[in-house]
C-alpha cells in the first residue's frame, strides 16, 4: 500500500490570501482605470469654465453651472436625437435578428450555422470603423446604392436622408450582437414544444407567438437593452454617418474637449450620458423582474 | 379542406414568406457594405467613382502601405492589443478564478462591478480616464492607451473565463484532492486547464477590441503613440477616397483569420452558448 | 481489533442547520456499509468529513485507529466515487485513472501496469484512450471507480454509485461493483437515497434522518425488526394499522384495531394501550376459504403487476386497507372483485407505541 504523505499541519487560512492574489490586480486595475476616473469626472463637472481658457479655472468653487447650461433647446435636442434614432435602431436590429436567430437555430444544416456563425462573430469582432465606412461608402454621399435610395424619394443631403443612414449603421452594429444572444436562448427552447402547438391546432405563426416568444422574452429584453445602450453611447457611427449635422451625445463631450477644451461641460455630459445609460439598464432590469415575478 | 385550415395554411405562408424575406434582406444589408468595400479596394480608378470598378488594380493598398502615419501606428496597434490581450487576460483570468470560489458576502456586487465598464459609453471612459491620468501625472501616451483598453477588455476576460469555471470547478478540484493533489497541484493541472476555452475566447475579443477600438483611443493618443484606427479617421476627415477601402480588406483579413482560430480551438458553439452573449 | 473508520461523538453544523449531532460508529476492516437516508440526513456529510473536504465542529474521526485531525485530502488515502463522476474533461480515460498514481508518489515505472490492472478490473480494457465525453454513463461510472481504486486505498467512499444510471444498468452494475469492492477487499462506505440499493451493497446498514443513527444492523435485521416508525417507514413498502394493544402479555398479546379488527400479535414487549402496527406486504396472508380465527373477509380492490411479483390491494369489510405482495405465478391468480379473507401472522407485526 503506498504512504500516506504524513506531515500533518495546523489548519491554515489560504483563502483569504489566495483572494488577495486572484481579485487584487482586477481591484487595482478597476480603482485606478475607472472608479476615480469616474469620481474625478463628477469632481471636474463641478468646476468652472472660463471660455478661452484650457481646461477648468484652478481653486474656483464648485458650482452647478455646467449642468444648467445643459437645460436649452440644443442639448435637449441632441438627447431626443440619441434616443429617437438609438430606439429605433435597437428596435429594428431585434426585429431581424429574432427570425434570424431561429432560422440559424432550427432550419440549416450544421455546416451552413457553421458558417454563419462564423460570419456573425467575424462582424462583431471587425472595427466599427471598417463598418461604418462600408456604410458610408455603400449609402452615404458619394454612395454606389444611393439611387436605391434615392428612389424611395428622399433628398441626398436632406437631414431625414442622414438620420435613415445613421440608423443603418447603428443597425448594422446591432443585428450581430442580437443575433448571437438570442441564439443562445433559442437553442434551449425545446422544438417539441412546437410541435405540440401545432397538434393542437396552431398554425405555424401563431405557435411561434405563443411558443417562441414568450419563451426567448427576457434573453429579447437583454438584447433590447445592449442594443439600446450601445446605441446611445455610439461616436464613431454618428461622428462618420452623421457629416456634422447629426449629432449624438458622445459627438458632443468630445467637441466640448477637443474643439473648446471645456473639460468641465464635457464631464458634465459625460455624467448625464452615464445617467442615461444606467436608467437604461435599470429600466429595463426591473421589467424582466416584473415580468418574471407575474 | 375546411375554409378555416385554408386560412390558416395561408396565413402561414404570408407568415413564413414575410421572415424569409426580412432574414434575406436582413443577410444582405449585413454583407453588402462590406463586399462592396472589398471590391472598391482593388478599383484602379484614381478618384472615389461609381460602381462597377472598370478595371482592378493594387496601387490603393501601395498607397495604403506607403503612408508612414498609418504604417507606425499600425505598429503601435500591434504592440498594444499584444500587451493589452496578455494583460487582460491574465488579470481576467485571476479574478475569475477568484470570483468563482469566493465565500464573502457581496460577491455577487463585486461581480456586477467588475463587468460595468461594459455599460458605460465608451468615450465617457476615455474622457475619464483622459483627465484623471493628466491629473495624475501619467503622461506617457502608451501607459494612458494600454490602461484604456484593458480597462474596457477586462469585463469580457472575466465573464468568458467566469463561465467556464462556474459549476464544475469545485467538484473537480475536491476529486484531485481526494486522489492526492495538493490544492496548487489541483489549480494548475485541473482548474487552469479547464479555463482553456474561456482563456481563449477572452484573448482573441481582448485583440479584436483593442486592434479595432476608436472612442477611446481618440482621446487618449497623442503624437507618440497613435492607433491605427485614430490614423483612419483623420485620414477619412481629410479625404474619403479607398485607402480606407484597402485597410478595411486587410482589417477584415485578420480578423477572419482570428475568427478561423476561435473556431479550431475553442469552437463556435462553445462561444455562442459561453456566456459572451448570455442573456 | 483497529476499526477501519472510527466516528467518536462528531457534531457538525452548517450555519444555523445541524447536519450531524453527536454521531459515534465504527466499521469494520474490509466491510461493505451502506449509510441510507432522505435528503438532507447528513449521509453525505459524514462522507465529506472523511475525506477531509469538512472538519467536525465536535467529535474525532479515526480511520484505521490514527487521528485524522487536520489532515488535508491529500494527505488522507482515502477513495471517492463522486456522485456524477467529477471524471476530469480535459483529461483520457487513461490520465484521469493515473491522475491519483502521480499524485500519490507510486513508483512511476510502474504507473502504466497499474493502470492497465485498473481497466481489466472494470472491464473497460481498449477504453485508455478515450474521453469522458466518449462514454455511456455505466463506463463512466467504471472510470470514476477505477480512479478512485487505483492508489489501493484502505478506504472507499461511494456517493450515489448508482443512482445516475438506468434501472437495467443499475442492477447490472451492482453486482458488478460488489464482485470489484470484493476482489480489491477495501472497507466500503456506500452513501444512498434509495433502500434497494443500501440492502443489496451493504453488509450492515445505517438508517440516518436529521443528522442522527437511527438504526444499523444487517439489512434483513433492519427490514423485518425496525425499532422506530421512520425505519420502517423508509425500508419499503409496508402496511400501517393503528389501534391499541387489548391484551398484553410479553410475548402473546392481543391487538384491536381502530376498525374493529383483533387478531393475536407476538412480541408486545412492554407496550400498552395506543400503538400501531407495522406489517410487511409479503406477510399479509390472503386465502379463499372461510375466514379463521384473527382473520377478515375482504375482497381485492386491484391487482398490480409489478413485474417478477404482485401486489394485491385488499378492501377488508373493517374498512382496512392493506397491500398484500406474492410472486407473479400463474397458479396464484386473483381477480377483481374476488372474495378473500385476510390474516396477519403474529410473529409478522411490528409494534409501536402512539
Amino acid at each position: 500500500m503506498t504512504k500516506v504523505r504524513r506531515q500533518p499541519v495546523a489548519i491554515s487560512i489560504p483563502d483569504r490570501r489566495d483572494a488577495a492574489l486572484t481579485l487584487g490586480p482586477a481591484l487595482l486595475v478597476f480603482a485606478f482605470g475607472f472608479l476615480l476616473p469616474l469620481i474625478n469626472l463628477a469632481i471636474e463637472s463641478l468646476k468652472e469654465f472660463t471660455p478661452g481658457r484650457v481646461g477648468s479655472v484652478e481653486n474656483a468653487a464648485a458650482t452647478v453651472q455646467n449642468y444648467y447650461e445643459l437645460a436649452n433647446q440644443a442639448f435637449a435636442s441632441v438627447l431626443l436625437t440619441t434616443f429617437w434614432i438609438g430606439g429605433v435602431a435597437a428596435i429594428i436590429g431585434q426585429l431581424v435578428a429574432f427570425p434570424l436567430a431561429y432560422f440559424i437555430v432550427r432550419r440549416i444544416s450544421p455546416r451552413m450555422r457553421a458558417l454563419t456563425l462564423g460570419f456573425l462573430i467575424t462582424l462583431v469582432l471587425s472595427s466599427v470603423l471598417i463598418k461604418t465606412y462600408a456604410i458610408e461608402l455603400t449609402f452615404g454621399s458619394v454612395g454606389i446604392l444611393r439611387p436605391l435610395l434615392l428612389t424611395l424619394g428622399l433628398s441626398p443631403n436632406s437631414r431625414e436622408y442622414i438620420n435613415i443612414v445613421v440608423t443603418a449603421g447603428l443597425v448594422h452594429s446591432i443585428i450581430p450582437v442580437a443575433t448571437l444572444t438570442l441564439i443562445g436562448a433559442m437553442q434551449s427552447i425545446d422544438p417539441r414544444l412546437l410541435d405540440a402547438a401545432q397538434s393542437l391546432g396552431a398554425p405555424g405563426w401563431k405557435a411561434h407567438l405563443s411558443i417562441t416568444l414568450p419563451l426567448s422574452f427576457p434573453a429579447l429584453i437583454s438584447s433590447t437593452l445592449v442594443s439600446l445602450t450601445f446605441a446611445i453611447s455610439a461616436f464613431v457611427i454618428p461622428m462618420v454617418l452623421g457629416r456634422g449635422r447629426v449629432l449624438f451625445i458622445s459627438n458632443v463631450i468630445y467637441t466640448r474637449f477637443s474643439d473648446i477644451a471645456n473639460y468641465p461641460s464635457g464631464a458634465a455630459i459625460s455624467l448625464v450620458m452615464l445617467a442615461a445609460a444606467l436608467a437604461v439598464v435599470a429600466v429595463i432590469t426591473f421589467a424582466q423582474a416584473w415580468k418574471v415575478s407575474r | 379542406m375546411s375554409r378555416q385550415s385554408l386560412a390558416a395554411r395561408t396565413g402561414d405562408r404570408i407568415a413564413v414568406s414575410l421572415a424569409y424575406g426580412v432574414i434575406g434582406l436582413g443577410l444582405a444589408f449585413l454583407a453588402i457594405p462590406l463586399v462592396i468595400t472589398c471590391l472598391m479596394a482593388f478599383d484602379a480608378r484614381t478618384y472615389l467613382g461609381p460602381l462597377p470598378p472598370p478595371a482592378l488594380s493594387l496601387h490603393w493598398f501601395e498607397r495604403l502601405v506607403s503612408q508612414a502615419d498609418i504604417l507606425t501606428s499600425l505598429r503601435t496597434s500591434l504592440i498594444l492589443a499584444v500587451l493589452t490581450t496578455v494583460l487582460s487576460v491574465t488579470i481576467g483570468t485571476a479574478a475569475a478564478v477568484g470570483l468563482a470560489r469566493a465565500n464573502f458576502p457581496g460577491k455577487a456586487a463585486l461581480t456586477s462591478a467588475f463587468l460595468s465598464p461594459l455599460i458605460v459609453p465608451p468615450v465617457v471612459i476615455g474622457f475619464g480616464l483622459l483627465l484623471f491620468l493628466s491629473k495624475a501625472g501619467i503622461t506617457n501616451g502608451m501607459a494612458r492607451l494600454l490602461l484604456g483598453h484593458v480597462i474596457v477588455t477586462l469585463p469580457y476576460c472575466i465573464r468568458t473565463s467566469l463561465a467556464s469555471l462556474l459549476g464544475s470547478d469545485q467538484r473537480l478540484t475536491e476529486a484531485a484532492m481526494v486522489l492526492g493533489a495538493t490544492e496548487r497541484q489541483a489549480f494548475w493541472t485541473i482548474t487552469l486547464p479547464l479555463m482553456r476555452t474561456g482563456v481563449v475566447t477572452g484573448a482573441i475579443f481582448a485583440f479584436a477590441i483593442s486592434i479595432d477600438d476608436v472612442s477611446i483611443s481618440l482621446f487618449l493618443s497623442d503624437p507618440s503613440a497613435t492607433t491605427l484606427p485614430v490614423t483612419l479617421v483623420s485620414n477619412m476627415r481629410a479625404a474619403f477616397d479607398l485607402t480606407i477601402a484597402a485597410a478595411a480588406v486587410v482589417l477584415i483579413a485578420v480578423t477572419a483569420l482570428l475568427i478561423v482560430v476561435l473556431d479550431r480551438v475553442v469552437g463556435f458553439d462553445t462561444v455562442v452558448g459561453q456566456g459572451l452573449f448570455r442573456s | 481489533m483497529i476499526s477501519a473508520v472510527e466516528f467518536q461523538g462528531v457534531s457538525k453544523r452548517f450555519g444555523e442547520t445541524v447536519a450531524l449531532g453527536n454521531i459515534s460508529f465504527s466499521v469494520n476492516s474490509g466491510e461493505t456499509i451502506a449509510l441510507l437516508g432522505p435528503s438532507g440526513c447528513g449521509k453525505t456529510t459524514i462522507l465529506r468529513l472523511i475525506a477531509g473536504f469538512e472538519r467536525p465542529d465536535k467529535g474525532s474521526i479515526l480511520i484505521d485507529g490514527e487521528p485524522m485531525a487536520g489532515l488535508k485530502p491529500y494527505e488522507r488515502n482515502v477513495g471517492l466515487l463522486f456522485q456524477h463522476y467529477a471524471l476530469f474533461p480535459h483529461m483520457t480515460v487513461e490520465q484521469n485513472i493515473g491522475y491519483g498514481l502521480r499524485h500519490r508518489n507510486h513508483p512511476s515505472g510502474q504507473i502504466p501496469r497499474r493502470i492497465a490492472e485498473m481497466l481489466e478490473l472494470v472491464r473497460l480494457v481498449g477504453f485508455g484512450q478515450r474521453r469522458p465525453h466518449q462514454l455511456s454513463g455505466g463506463q463512466q461510472q467504471r472510470v470514476a471507480l477505477a480512479r478512485a481504486l487505483a492508489t489501493h486505498p484502505s478506504l472507499v467512499l461511494l456517493d450515489e454509485p448508482l443512482s445516475a444510471l438506468d434501472a437495467k444498468l443499475r442492477h447490472e452494475l451492482r453486482t458488478e461493483l460488489k464482485d470489484v469492492l470484493a476482489a480489491v477487499g477495501s472497507t466500503a462506505i456506500v452513501v444512498t437515497h434509495d433502500q434497494e440499493e443500501a440492502m443489496s451493497l451493504g453488509e450492515r446498514i445505517f438508517v440516518m434522518n436529521r443528522g442522527a443513527i437511527m438504526q444499523s444492523g444487517r439489512p434483513d435485521d433492519v427490514y423485518w425488526r425496525p425499532d422506530s416508525h421512520f425505519v420502517a417507514d423508509f425500508m419499503g413498502r409496508t402496511n400501517w394499522i393503528h389501534g391499541s394493544i387489548s391484551a398484553a402479555g410479553g410475548t402473546a398479546g392481543k391487538f384491536r384495531s381502530e376498525s374493529g379488527w383483533e387478531f393475536p400479535v407476538a412480541f408486545t414487549g412492554s407496550l400498552s394501550g395506543a400503538a400501531e402496527i407495522c406489517v410487511r406486504p409479503e406477510s399479509v396472508e390472503i386465502s379463499s376459504g372461510a375466514p379463521g380465527a384473527g382473520a377478515m373477509p375482504g375482497r381485492v380492490a386491484d391487482v398490480v403487476t409489478l413485474g417478477a411479483f404482485r401486489h394485491i390491494v385488499l378492501d377488508l369489510v373493517s374498512g382496512d386497507r392493506l397491500i398484500s405482495a406474492c410472486p407473479n405465478r400463474p397458479d396464484i391468480a386473483f381477480a377483481r372483485g374476488q372474495e378473500i379473507s385476510v390474516s396477519i401472522p403474529p410473529e409478522a407485526c411490528v409494534l409501536f407505541a402512539r
